[in-house]
Protein backbone atom coordinates (compact mmCIF):
# COMPACT_ATOMS: atom_id res chain seq x y z
CA UNK A 1 0.00 0.00 0.00
CA UNK A 2 1.45 3.37 -0.97
CA UNK A 3 1.56 6.27 1.41
CA UNK A 4 -0.72 9.24 0.71
CA UNK A 5 1.02 11.99 -1.20
CA UNK A 6 -0.11 14.61 1.26
CA UNK A 7 -1.13 13.86 4.78
CA UNK A 8 -3.69 15.77 6.72
CA UNK A 9 -2.14 17.59 9.70
CA UNK A 10 -3.73 15.20 12.16
CA UNK A 11 -2.01 12.27 10.41
CA UNK A 12 1.44 13.84 10.29
CA UNK A 13 3.98 11.55 11.90
CA UNK A 14 4.85 12.52 15.43
CA UNK A 15 8.29 14.04 15.81
CA UNK A 16 10.64 11.30 16.89
CA UNK A 17 12.02 12.03 20.34
CA UNK A 18 15.66 13.00 20.46
CA UNK A 19 17.73 10.17 21.96
CA UNK A 20 21.21 11.56 21.24
CA UNK A 21 23.11 13.04 24.15
CA UNK A 22 26.50 13.90 25.60
CA UNK A 23 27.45 11.93 28.66
CA UNK A 24 30.67 11.17 30.45
CA UNK A 25 32.76 12.92 27.81
CA UNK A 26 31.18 11.02 24.91
CA UNK A 27 28.56 11.97 22.39
CA UNK A 28 26.19 9.04 21.98
CA UNK A 29 23.42 8.42 19.43
CA UNK A 30 21.26 7.10 22.27
CA UNK A 31 21.68 6.27 25.95
CA UNK A 32 21.62 2.47 25.58
CA UNK A 33 24.90 0.62 26.05
CA UNK A 34 25.69 -3.00 26.82
CA UNK A 35 27.33 -3.92 30.12
CA UNK A 36 30.82 -5.35 30.45
CA UNK A 37 30.99 -9.13 30.68
CA UNK A 38 27.60 -9.66 29.09
CA UNK A 39 28.44 -8.70 25.53
CA UNK A 40 31.86 -10.25 24.90
CA UNK A 41 33.76 -8.15 22.39
CA UNK A 42 30.55 -7.45 20.41
CA UNK A 43 31.44 -9.70 17.48
CA UNK A 44 29.67 -12.58 19.24
CA UNK A 45 26.44 -10.63 18.61
CA UNK A 46 27.14 -9.81 14.97
CA UNK A 47 24.41 -12.04 13.57
CA UNK A 48 22.11 -11.68 16.58
CA UNK A 49 21.38 -7.95 16.71
CA UNK A 50 22.04 -4.58 15.01
CA UNK A 51 25.24 -3.47 16.68
CA UNK A 52 25.32 -0.13 14.89
CA UNK A 53 22.02 0.89 16.48
CA UNK A 54 23.41 0.84 20.01
CA UNK A 55 24.55 3.90 21.88
CA UNK A 56 27.70 2.00 22.71
CA UNK A 57 29.20 -1.26 23.77
CA UNK A 58 31.26 -1.81 26.91
CA UNK A 59 33.70 -4.63 26.31
CA UNK A 60 34.66 -7.52 28.51
CA UNK A 61 37.12 -6.38 31.19
CA UNK A 62 40.69 -6.30 29.90
CA UNK A 63 43.72 -7.02 32.09
CA UNK A 64 47.38 -6.46 31.22
CA UNK A 65 47.86 -10.17 30.43
CA UNK A 66 45.32 -12.79 29.27
CA UNK A 67 43.40 -14.66 31.96
CA UNK A 68 41.78 -18.07 31.72
CA UNK A 69 39.12 -17.62 34.36
CA UNK A 70 37.91 -19.56 37.38
CA UNK A 71 37.19 -23.21 38.08
CA UNK A 72 33.76 -24.62 37.18
CA UNK A 73 30.84 -24.55 37.77
CA UNK A 74 30.89 -20.81 37.19
CA UNK A 75 27.24 -19.80 37.00
CA UNK A 76 23.86 -20.67 38.39
CA UNK A 77 20.41 -19.20 38.03
CA UNK A 78 18.73 -17.65 41.07
CA UNK A 79 15.32 -16.09 41.60
CA UNK A 80 14.94 -13.50 38.80
CA UNK A 81 18.71 -13.42 38.38
CA UNK A 82 21.93 -15.33 38.21
CA UNK A 83 25.21 -15.72 40.06
CA UNK A 84 28.47 -15.79 38.18
CA UNK A 85 32.08 -16.29 39.01
CA UNK A 86 33.73 -16.34 35.60
CA UNK A 87 37.00 -14.94 36.90
CA UNK A 88 37.42 -12.03 34.50
CA UNK A 89 38.59 -14.29 31.71
CA UNK A 90 39.87 -12.09 28.86
CA UNK A 91 42.35 -11.82 25.99
CA UNK A 92 44.65 -9.24 27.64
CA UNK A 93 45.74 -5.85 26.28
CA UNK A 94 47.68 -7.14 23.27
CA UNK A 95 45.05 -9.71 22.37
CA UNK A 96 42.47 -6.96 22.53
CA UNK A 97 44.51 -4.68 20.25
CA UNK A 98 45.18 -7.30 17.60
CA UNK A 99 42.15 -9.60 17.73
CA UNK A 100 39.20 -7.58 18.99
CA UNK A 101 39.62 -3.86 18.34
CA UNK A 102 39.76 -3.97 14.51
CA UNK A 103 36.21 -5.32 14.44
CA UNK A 104 34.93 -2.96 17.14
CA UNK A 105 36.18 0.01 15.10
CA UNK A 106 33.86 -0.92 12.23
CA UNK A 107 30.64 -0.86 14.24
CA UNK A 108 29.71 2.79 14.09
CA UNK A 109 28.90 2.86 17.77
CA UNK A 110 30.86 4.01 20.80
CA UNK A 111 33.45 1.59 22.13
CA UNK A 112 34.00 1.75 25.88
CA UNK A 113 36.72 -0.60 27.09
CA UNK A 114 36.39 -1.99 30.59
CA UNK A 115 39.73 -2.69 32.29
CA UNK A 116 41.15 -3.88 35.59
CA UNK A 117 44.28 -4.99 37.37
CA UNK A 118 45.39 -6.46 40.64
CA UNK A 119 47.91 -3.71 41.51
CA UNK A 120 48.02 0.06 40.98
CA UNK A 121 50.73 -0.46 38.36
CA UNK A 122 48.48 -2.90 36.50
CA UNK A 123 45.68 -0.37 36.35
CA UNK A 124 47.96 2.43 35.20
CA UNK A 125 49.74 0.44 32.49
CA UNK A 126 46.58 -1.27 31.26
CA UNK A 127 44.63 1.99 31.18
CA UNK A 128 47.42 3.85 29.43
CA UNK A 129 47.81 1.19 26.72
CA UNK A 130 44.09 0.91 26.05
CA UNK A 131 43.51 4.67 26.03
CA UNK A 132 46.26 5.11 23.43
CA UNK A 133 44.50 2.83 20.94
CA UNK A 134 42.71 4.41 18.01
CA UNK A 135 39.09 3.25 18.07
CA UNK A 136 38.77 3.19 21.85
CA UNK A 137 36.34 5.99 22.73
CA UNK A 138 36.40 5.74 26.53
CA UNK A 139 37.55 3.52 29.36
CA UNK A 140 35.51 2.05 32.18
CA UNK A 141 37.52 1.06 35.25
CA UNK A 142 36.41 -2.08 37.10
CA UNK A 143 37.33 -1.53 40.73
CA UNK A 144 35.68 -4.68 42.09
CA UNK A 145 38.98 -6.60 42.12
CA UNK A 146 40.86 -7.61 45.25
CA UNK A 147 43.84 -5.42 46.04
CA UNK A 148 46.60 -7.94 46.71
CA UNK A 149 48.69 -5.45 48.69
CA UNK A 150 45.73 -4.67 50.96
CA UNK A 151 45.01 -8.29 51.81
CA UNK A 152 42.50 -8.82 49.04
CA UNK A 153 40.05 -6.06 49.94
CA UNK A 154 38.36 -4.74 46.80
CA UNK A 155 39.97 -1.53 45.47
CA UNK A 156 36.56 -0.03 45.07
CA UNK A 157 35.28 -0.38 48.63
CA UNK A 158 37.55 2.17 50.33
CA UNK A 159 37.04 5.79 49.21
CA UNK A 160 40.66 6.71 50.00
CA UNK A 161 42.14 3.79 48.00
CA UNK A 162 39.67 4.34 45.18
CA UNK A 163 40.54 8.04 45.03
CA UNK A 164 44.25 7.24 44.88
CA UNK A 165 43.67 4.69 42.12
CA UNK A 166 41.69 7.15 40.01
CA UNK A 167 44.32 9.84 40.62
CA UNK A 168 47.11 7.45 39.58
CA UNK A 169 45.38 6.52 36.33
CA UNK A 170 43.96 9.90 35.37
CA UNK A 171 47.09 11.54 33.89
CA UNK A 172 47.89 8.64 31.54
CA UNK A 173 44.32 8.11 30.30
CA UNK A 174 43.67 10.92 27.85
CA UNK A 175 40.18 9.74 27.06
CA UNK A 176 36.96 9.78 29.03
CA UNK A 177 37.34 7.67 32.16
CA UNK A 178 34.31 6.09 33.80
CA UNK A 179 34.51 4.26 37.11
CA UNK A 180 32.25 1.23 37.63
CA UNK A 181 31.35 1.23 41.29
CA UNK A 182 30.81 -1.84 43.41
CA UNK A 183 27.59 -2.05 45.41
CA UNK A 184 29.40 -4.04 48.10
CA UNK A 185 29.74 -0.95 50.26
CA UNK A 186 27.88 0.88 52.98
CA UNK A 187 28.46 4.33 51.45
CA UNK A 188 28.13 4.56 47.68
CA UNK A 189 28.13 8.37 47.81
CA UNK A 190 31.59 8.50 49.43
CA UNK A 191 32.95 6.26 46.67
CA UNK A 192 31.32 8.37 43.98
CA UNK A 193 32.78 11.55 45.49
CA UNK A 194 36.26 10.00 45.60
CA UNK A 195 35.99 9.43 41.84
CA UNK A 196 34.72 12.94 41.16
CA UNK A 197 37.42 14.54 43.31
CA UNK A 198 40.17 12.74 41.42
CA UNK A 199 39.22 13.51 37.87
CA UNK A 200 36.86 10.78 36.67
CA UNK A 201 34.49 11.69 33.83
CA UNK A 202 31.61 9.39 34.70
CA UNK A 203 30.27 6.67 36.97
CA UNK A 204 28.79 3.30 36.12
CA UNK A 205 26.46 2.20 38.90
CA UNK A 206 26.55 -0.68 39.65
CA UNK A 207 28.57 -3.89 39.39
CA UNK A 208 27.20 -7.23 40.68
CA UNK A 209 26.35 -7.82 44.33
CA UNK A 210 28.25 -10.58 46.10
CA UNK A 211 26.00 -13.54 46.81
CA UNK A 212 25.91 -17.30 47.09
CA UNK A 213 23.67 -20.25 46.28
CA UNK A 214 23.61 -23.69 47.87
CA UNK A 215 22.43 -27.04 46.55
CA UNK A 216 20.61 -28.45 49.58
CA UNK A 217 20.70 -31.99 48.18
CA UNK A 218 24.45 -32.18 47.65
CA UNK A 219 25.16 -29.67 50.44
CA UNK A 220 27.62 -27.94 48.15
CA UNK A 221 27.81 -24.35 46.90
CA UNK A 222 26.35 -24.06 43.41
CA UNK A 223 29.43 -22.31 42.03
CA UNK A 224 33.02 -23.38 42.52
CA UNK A 225 34.23 -20.18 44.15
CA UNK A 226 31.38 -20.36 46.70
CA UNK A 227 30.64 -16.62 46.32
CA UNK A 228 29.78 -14.92 43.06
CA UNK A 229 28.24 -11.82 41.57
CA UNK A 230 24.45 -11.55 41.55
CA UNK A 231 22.86 -9.87 38.54
CA UNK A 232 19.53 -9.63 36.76
CA UNK A 233 16.13 -8.12 37.64
CA UNK A 234 16.55 -9.27 41.25
CA UNK A 235 19.05 -6.45 41.85
CA UNK A 236 17.28 -3.64 40.00
CA UNK A 237 15.78 -1.98 43.10
CA UNK A 238 19.23 -1.82 44.69
CA UNK A 239 20.77 -0.34 41.54
CA UNK A 240 18.02 2.29 41.31
CA UNK A 241 18.58 3.19 44.94
CA UNK A 242 22.33 3.60 44.48
CA UNK A 243 21.97 5.65 41.29
CA UNK A 244 19.51 7.92 43.03
CA UNK A 245 21.62 8.30 46.19
CA UNK A 246 24.60 9.47 44.14
CA UNK A 247 22.46 11.74 41.97
CA UNK A 248 20.62 13.26 44.93
CA UNK A 249 23.88 13.91 46.76
CA UNK A 250 24.92 16.16 43.89
CA UNK A 251 28.06 14.26 42.92
CA UNK A 252 29.03 16.17 39.75
CA UNK A 253 29.43 13.19 37.40
CA UNK A 254 27.04 11.65 34.87
CA UNK A 255 25.84 8.19 35.80
CA UNK A 256 25.44 5.12 33.62
CA UNK A 257 22.82 2.99 35.35
CA UNK A 258 23.23 -0.80 35.42
CA UNK A 259 21.22 -3.52 37.12
CA UNK A 260 18.48 -5.79 35.80
CA UNK A 261 17.38 -3.69 32.84
CA UNK A 262 15.08 -5.67 30.56
CA UNK A 263 12.94 -3.14 28.72
CA UNK A 264 12.40 0.52 27.90
CA UNK A 265 10.34 1.11 31.04
CA UNK A 266 13.28 -0.04 33.14
CA UNK A 267 15.43 2.49 31.26
CA UNK A 268 13.02 5.30 32.02
CA UNK A 269 13.14 4.36 35.70
CA UNK A 270 16.94 4.60 35.75
CA UNK A 271 16.84 7.96 33.94
CA UNK A 272 14.32 9.31 36.43
CA UNK A 273 16.54 8.12 39.29
CA UNK A 274 19.37 10.19 37.86
CA UNK A 275 21.22 8.12 35.27
CA UNK A 276 22.05 9.75 31.92
CA UNK A 277 22.79 6.49 30.16
CA UNK A 278 22.13 2.83 30.97
CA UNK A 279 23.81 -0.48 30.33
CA UNK A 280 21.90 -3.67 29.54
CA UNK A 281 23.61 -6.66 31.13
CA UNK A 282 22.37 -10.12 32.02
CA UNK A 283 19.33 -9.78 29.76
CA UNK A 284 21.71 -9.98 26.77
CA UNK A 285 22.08 -13.67 27.68
CA UNK A 286 18.34 -14.27 27.65
CA UNK A 287 17.77 -12.35 24.43
CA UNK A 288 20.77 -11.05 22.50
CA UNK A 289 18.60 -8.46 20.70
CA UNK A 290 17.40 -6.83 23.95
CA UNK A 291 19.49 -3.65 23.81
CA UNK A 292 18.47 -2.87 20.23
CA UNK A 293 14.85 -3.60 20.97
CA UNK A 294 15.06 -1.18 23.89
CA UNK A 295 16.45 1.55 21.57
CA UNK A 296 13.40 1.12 19.34
CA UNK A 297 10.92 0.81 22.19
CA UNK A 298 12.36 3.77 24.10
CA UNK A 299 11.65 6.13 21.21
CA UNK A 300 8.08 4.85 21.03
CA UNK A 301 7.62 5.08 24.77
CA UNK A 302 8.90 8.66 24.95
CA UNK A 303 6.77 9.68 21.98
CA UNK A 304 3.66 8.23 23.59
CA UNK A 305 4.43 10.18 26.76
CA UNK A 306 5.00 13.42 24.84
CA UNK A 307 8.69 13.53 25.72
CA UNK A 308 10.68 15.13 22.91
CA UNK A 309 14.19 14.73 24.32
CA UNK A 310 15.42 11.86 26.46
CA UNK A 311 17.50 14.27 28.52
CA UNK A 312 14.29 15.72 29.98
CA UNK A 313 13.90 12.58 32.04
CA UNK A 314 17.29 12.55 33.76
CA UNK A 315 16.74 13.02 37.47
CA UNK A 316 13.07 13.75 36.90
CA UNK A 317 11.85 11.67 39.80
CA UNK A 318 8.86 13.28 41.53
CA UNK A 319 9.25 13.04 45.28
CA UNK B 1 20.46 -16.02 13.61
CA UNK B 2 17.77 -14.66 15.90
CA UNK B 3 15.39 -16.07 18.46
CA UNK B 4 12.28 -17.12 16.61
CA UNK B 5 8.86 -17.91 17.94
CA UNK B 6 7.61 -21.47 17.81
CA UNK B 7 4.39 -22.97 19.14
CA UNK B 8 3.94 -26.11 21.15
CA UNK B 9 2.45 -28.66 18.75
CA UNK B 10 2.30 -31.52 21.21
CA UNK B 11 3.54 -32.22 24.72
CA UNK B 12 3.67 -35.93 25.51
CA UNK B 13 4.26 -37.48 28.90
CA UNK B 14 6.54 -40.49 28.69
CA UNK B 15 7.58 -42.91 31.40
CA UNK B 16 10.06 -42.03 34.13
CA UNK B 17 9.02 -38.38 34.31
CA UNK B 18 10.24 -37.68 30.79
CA UNK B 19 8.29 -35.59 28.35
CA UNK B 20 8.63 -34.89 24.65
CA UNK B 21 7.91 -31.32 23.60
CA UNK B 22 7.18 -30.97 19.89
CA UNK B 23 7.35 -27.46 18.47
CA UNK B 24 5.82 -26.18 15.25
CA UNK B 25 7.38 -23.34 13.28
CA UNK B 26 10.98 -24.50 13.63
CA UNK B 27 11.98 -24.12 9.98
CA UNK B 28 15.24 -22.36 10.97
CA UNK B 29 16.30 -25.66 12.54
CA UNK B 30 15.96 -27.51 9.23
CA UNK B 31 19.69 -28.04 8.72
CA UNK B 32 20.38 -29.17 12.31
CA UNK B 33 22.69 -32.13 12.86
CA UNK B 34 22.68 -34.67 15.72
CA UNK B 35 24.30 -33.23 18.82
CA UNK B 36 23.40 -29.63 18.07
CA UNK B 37 21.20 -27.83 20.56
CA UNK B 38 18.68 -25.05 20.97
CA UNK B 39 18.04 -22.45 23.66
CA UNK B 40 14.36 -22.39 24.65
CA UNK B 41 12.31 -20.00 26.70
CA UNK B 42 8.59 -19.57 27.30
CA UNK B 43 6.66 -16.42 28.15
CA UNK B 44 8.10 -16.44 31.64
CA UNK B 45 8.44 -12.70 32.34
CA UNK B 46 11.37 -12.16 34.71
CA UNK B 47 11.56 -15.51 36.41
CA UNK B 48 13.01 -17.90 35.46
CA UNK B 49 15.28 -15.45 33.73
CA UNK B 50 17.39 -17.52 31.40
CA UNK B 51 16.65 -19.74 28.42
CA UNK B 52 17.32 -23.49 28.73
CA UNK B 53 19.62 -25.54 26.50
CA UNK B 54 18.33 -28.79 24.97
CA UNK B 55 19.85 -31.17 22.46
CA UNK B 56 17.53 -31.73 19.54
CA UNK B 57 15.66 -35.03 19.51
CA UNK B 58 14.16 -34.70 16.06
CA UNK B 59 13.82 -32.17 13.27
CA UNK B 60 11.27 -32.66 10.51
CA UNK B 61 11.02 -31.19 7.03
CA UNK B 62 7.63 -29.79 8.08
CA UNK B 63 9.26 -27.39 10.53
CA UNK B 64 8.41 -29.48 13.55
CA UNK B 65 11.23 -30.12 15.99
CA UNK B 66 11.21 -31.93 19.32
CA UNK B 67 13.18 -32.07 22.51
CA UNK B 68 13.12 -34.62 25.31
CA UNK B 69 13.33 -33.42 28.89
CA UNK B 70 12.75 -34.36 32.48
CA UNK B 71 11.71 -31.85 35.11
CA UNK B 72 14.67 -30.90 37.26
CA UNK B 73 13.90 -27.27 38.08
CA UNK B 74 11.57 -24.37 37.45
CA UNK B 75 12.31 -24.01 33.73
CA UNK B 76 11.73 -27.65 32.89
CA UNK B 77 8.64 -27.69 35.14
CA UNK B 78 7.16 -24.85 33.10
CA UNK B 79 8.01 -26.60 29.83
CA UNK B 80 6.42 -29.82 31.08
CA UNK B 81 3.19 -27.90 31.66
CA UNK B 82 3.32 -26.02 28.35
CA UNK B 83 0.08 -26.68 26.49
CA UNK B 84 -0.40 -27.01 22.75
CA UNK B 85 -0.30 -23.56 21.20
CA UNK B 86 1.96 -22.05 23.89
CA UNK B 87 4.62 -19.68 22.59
CA UNK B 88 8.24 -20.76 22.94
CA UNK B 89 11.23 -18.63 21.88
CA UNK B 90 13.90 -20.71 20.17
CA UNK B 91 17.50 -19.99 19.16
CA UNK B 92 19.40 -22.51 17.10
CA UNK B 93 20.77 -24.74 15.81
CA UNK B 94 23.79 -24.10 18.04
CA UNK B 95 27.08 -25.87 18.63
CA UNK B 96 28.90 -28.85 17.16
CA UNK B 97 27.53 -32.19 15.97
CA UNK B 98 28.50 -35.85 16.00
CA UNK B 99 30.39 -37.03 12.90
CA UNK B 100 28.10 -38.09 10.07
CA UNK B 101 27.38 -41.82 9.80
CA UNK B 102 29.88 -43.55 7.52
CA UNK B 103 29.98 -46.97 5.90
CA UNK B 104 33.60 -47.21 7.02
CA UNK B 105 32.74 -47.41 10.72
CA UNK B 106 30.53 -49.25 13.13
CA UNK B 107 29.12 -46.49 15.35
CA UNK B 108 28.29 -47.39 18.94
CA UNK B 109 25.84 -44.74 20.10
CA UNK B 110 25.78 -44.65 23.89
CA UNK B 111 22.98 -42.85 25.72
CA UNK B 112 22.42 -42.55 29.42
CA UNK B 113 19.16 -41.27 30.90
CA UNK B 114 18.27 -37.81 29.68
CA UNK B 115 21.25 -37.93 27.28
CA UNK B 116 19.35 -39.98 24.70
CA UNK B 117 18.19 -37.18 22.31
CA UNK B 118 21.34 -36.76 20.16
CA UNK B 119 21.76 -40.56 20.14
CA UNK B 120 18.20 -40.96 18.88
CA UNK B 121 18.75 -38.30 16.22
CA UNK B 122 22.08 -39.79 15.13
CA UNK B 123 20.39 -43.18 14.71
CA UNK B 124 17.59 -41.56 12.71
CA UNK B 125 20.11 -39.87 10.43
CA UNK B 126 21.99 -43.16 9.97
CA UNK B 127 18.75 -44.88 9.07
CA UNK B 128 17.91 -42.20 6.51
CA UNK B 129 21.38 -42.63 5.01
CA UNK B 130 20.84 -46.39 4.66
CA UNK B 131 23.43 -47.03 7.37
CA UNK B 132 21.22 -48.42 10.14
CA UNK B 133 23.12 -51.69 10.01
CA UNK B 134 26.34 -49.79 10.84
CA UNK B 135 24.93 -48.22 14.03
CA UNK B 136 24.02 -49.66 17.41
CA UNK B 137 22.29 -47.85 20.25
CA UNK B 138 23.45 -48.68 23.77
CA UNK B 139 20.98 -47.17 26.19
CA UNK B 140 21.13 -47.24 29.96
CA UNK B 141 19.06 -45.99 32.87
CA UNK B 142 18.40 -46.70 36.51
CA UNK B 143 15.24 -48.70 35.77
CA UNK B 144 12.96 -49.68 32.91
CA UNK B 145 10.86 -46.52 33.17
CA UNK B 146 13.98 -44.43 32.42
CA UNK B 147 14.22 -45.96 28.95
CA UNK B 148 11.92 -44.12 26.56
CA UNK B 149 11.07 -44.10 22.86
CA UNK B 150 12.34 -47.68 22.47
CA UNK B 151 9.84 -48.65 19.77
CA UNK B 152 10.75 -45.61 17.69
CA UNK B 153 14.43 -46.39 17.92
CA UNK B 154 13.80 -50.02 16.96
CA UNK B 155 11.90 -48.73 13.94
CA UNK B 156 15.07 -47.00 12.72
CA UNK B 157 16.45 -50.49 12.12
CA UNK B 158 19.48 -50.05 14.36
CA UNK B 159 20.19 -52.71 16.95
CA UNK B 160 19.28 -51.67 20.48
CA UNK B 161 21.21 -52.85 23.55
CA UNK B 162 19.71 -51.90 26.89
CA UNK B 163 21.03 -51.79 30.43
CA UNK B 164 19.37 -50.91 33.73
CA UNK B 165 21.03 -50.53 37.09
CA UNK B 166 18.21 -52.43 38.80
CA UNK B 167 18.30 -55.19 36.19
CA UNK B 168 14.65 -54.73 35.24
CA UNK B 169 15.47 -54.53 31.51
CA UNK B 170 18.49 -55.63 29.50
CA UNK B 171 21.88 -55.99 31.09
CA UNK B 172 21.90 -55.69 34.88
CA UNK B 173 24.35 -52.84 35.41
CA UNK B 174 25.63 -49.75 33.74
CA UNK B 175 25.56 -49.02 30.05
CA UNK B 176 29.37 -48.81 30.13
CA UNK B 177 29.45 -52.57 30.87
CA UNK B 178 27.30 -53.09 27.79
CA UNK B 179 29.72 -50.90 25.84
CA UNK B 180 32.66 -53.07 26.87
CA UNK B 181 30.75 -56.16 25.79
CA UNK B 182 29.90 -54.69 22.38
CA UNK B 183 33.49 -53.59 21.88
CA UNK B 184 34.63 -57.15 22.59
CA UNK B 185 32.18 -58.41 19.95
CA UNK B 186 33.52 -55.92 17.41
CA UNK B 187 37.20 -56.39 18.32
CA UNK B 188 39.43 -55.68 15.36
CA UNK B 189 36.76 -53.80 13.39
CA UNK B 190 36.77 -50.04 12.80
CA UNK B 191 34.52 -48.70 15.57
CA UNK B 192 33.61 -45.21 16.73
CA UNK B 193 31.86 -44.28 19.95
CA UNK B 194 29.43 -41.37 20.32
CA UNK B 195 27.96 -40.74 23.74
CA UNK B 196 25.66 -38.44 25.66
CA UNK B 197 24.59 -38.78 29.26
CA UNK B 198 25.58 -37.88 32.80
CA UNK B 199 29.13 -36.60 33.19
CA UNK B 200 30.17 -39.66 35.19
CA UNK B 201 29.05 -41.88 32.31
CA UNK B 202 30.87 -39.75 29.75
CA UNK B 203 34.05 -39.90 31.78
CA UNK B 204 33.81 -43.72 31.97
CA UNK B 205 33.04 -44.00 28.24
CA UNK B 206 36.01 -41.76 27.44
CA UNK B 207 38.29 -43.94 29.57
CA UNK B 208 37.10 -47.12 27.85
CA UNK B 209 37.75 -45.55 24.44
CA UNK B 210 41.17 -44.27 25.45
CA UNK B 211 42.26 -47.69 26.74
CA UNK B 212 41.38 -49.21 23.37
CA UNK B 213 42.47 -46.28 21.20
CA UNK B 214 38.99 -45.92 19.71
CA UNK B 215 37.72 -42.56 18.38
CA UNK B 216 35.20 -41.22 20.86
CA UNK B 217 32.92 -38.20 20.70
CA UNK B 218 30.98 -37.03 23.73
CA UNK B 219 28.16 -34.52 24.03
CA UNK B 220 28.71 -32.61 27.26
CA UNK B 221 26.18 -30.80 29.43
CA UNK B 222 27.06 -27.77 31.55
CA UNK B 223 25.16 -24.81 32.98
CA UNK B 224 24.92 -22.05 30.38
CA UNK B 225 23.24 -18.68 30.46
CA UNK B 226 23.47 -17.61 26.82
CA UNK B 227 24.33 -20.50 24.47
CA UNK B 228 26.27 -18.15 22.20
CA UNK B 229 29.75 -18.01 23.70
CA UNK B 230 29.36 -14.84 25.73
CA UNK B 231 28.68 -15.65 29.37
CA UNK B 232 31.61 -18.12 29.58
CA UNK B 233 29.66 -20.08 32.16
CA UNK B 234 29.83 -23.42 30.35
CA UNK B 235 33.61 -23.82 30.58
CA UNK B 236 35.03 -27.32 30.86
CA UNK B 237 38.72 -27.95 31.58
CA UNK B 238 40.47 -29.34 28.52
CA UNK B 239 43.84 -30.59 27.33
CA UNK B 240 44.14 -28.42 24.22
CA UNK B 241 43.38 -25.19 26.09
CA UNK B 242 42.77 -24.46 29.76
CA UNK B 243 39.05 -24.33 29.11
CA UNK B 244 36.72 -25.11 26.26
CA UNK B 245 33.12 -23.94 26.05
CA UNK B 246 30.22 -26.34 25.71
CA UNK B 247 28.11 -23.90 23.69
CA UNK B 248 30.70 -22.86 21.07
CA UNK B 249 33.43 -25.52 21.05
CA UNK B 250 30.89 -28.27 21.87
CA UNK B 251 28.59 -29.70 23.02
CA UNK B 252 30.18 -32.54 21.01
CA UNK B 253 33.90 -32.86 21.78
CA UNK B 254 36.62 -35.36 21.07
CA UNK B 255 36.56 -37.19 24.41
CA UNK B 256 40.35 -37.14 24.58
CA UNK B 257 40.30 -33.35 24.94
CA UNK B 258 37.94 -33.03 27.89
CA UNK B 259 39.44 -33.48 31.34
CA UNK B 260 36.65 -33.00 33.73
CA UNK B 261 33.36 -34.38 32.57
CA UNK B 262 32.87 -36.22 35.84
CA UNK B 263 34.53 -33.61 38.04
CA UNK B 264 36.12 -36.81 39.29
CA UNK B 265 39.15 -36.92 37.05
CA UNK B 266 42.16 -36.38 39.35
CA UNK B 267 43.85 -34.33 36.60
CA UNK B 268 41.09 -31.76 36.82
CA UNK B 269 41.47 -31.22 40.54
CA UNK B 270 44.73 -29.34 40.29
CA UNK B 271 44.46 -25.57 40.22
CA UNK B 272 44.44 -23.84 36.83
CA UNK B 273 47.87 -23.04 35.45
CA UNK B 274 47.53 -19.27 35.61
CA UNK B 275 47.77 -17.40 38.89
CA UNK B 276 44.33 -16.62 40.20
CA UNK B 277 43.59 -13.39 41.94
CA UNK B 278 40.25 -14.24 43.40
CA UNK B 279 38.38 -11.84 41.11
CA UNK B 280 34.86 -13.10 41.21
CA UNK B 281 33.07 -11.91 38.16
Amino acid sequence: MSAPVTAAPSQAPAVRPRLALESGGLSLQNPILTASGTFGYAREFESLTELGALGGVVTKGISPKPRFGNATPRICETAAGMLNSIGLENVGVEGFRTEKLPYLKTLGTRVVVNFFGVTFDDYVSCGESLASMDGVDALEMNVSCPNIKAGGIEFGTDPRVLGELVRACRPVIRKPLWIKLTPNTSDIVALARACADNGADGLSIMNTITGMAIDARTRRPKIATVFGGLSGPAIKPIALRMVHQVFRAGVPLPISGIGGIQDATDVVEFLLAGASTVQVGTQNFADPDTACRIVRDLADLLASDGVTDVRELVGGLRT
Amino acid sequence: MRYFEARVAKNESLSGGYFRLSLAGCHPLGASRPGQFVMLRGDWERDPLLPRAFSLLSVGADGEAAILAKTVGRGTALLERAAAGARISVLGPLGTAFPAPSPEFIDLLVGGGVGIPPIYLQAAVAARAGLASRSEILYGGRRTSDLVLLDEMKAFGVSLHLATEDGSTGRHGRVTAELEARLATHAGKPVRIMACGPNAMLWAVGRIARERDIPCFISVEEQMACGIGVCLGCAVPARSRPFRYVCKDGPVFDAADILDVARGDPASQKPPSTPQTGCLT
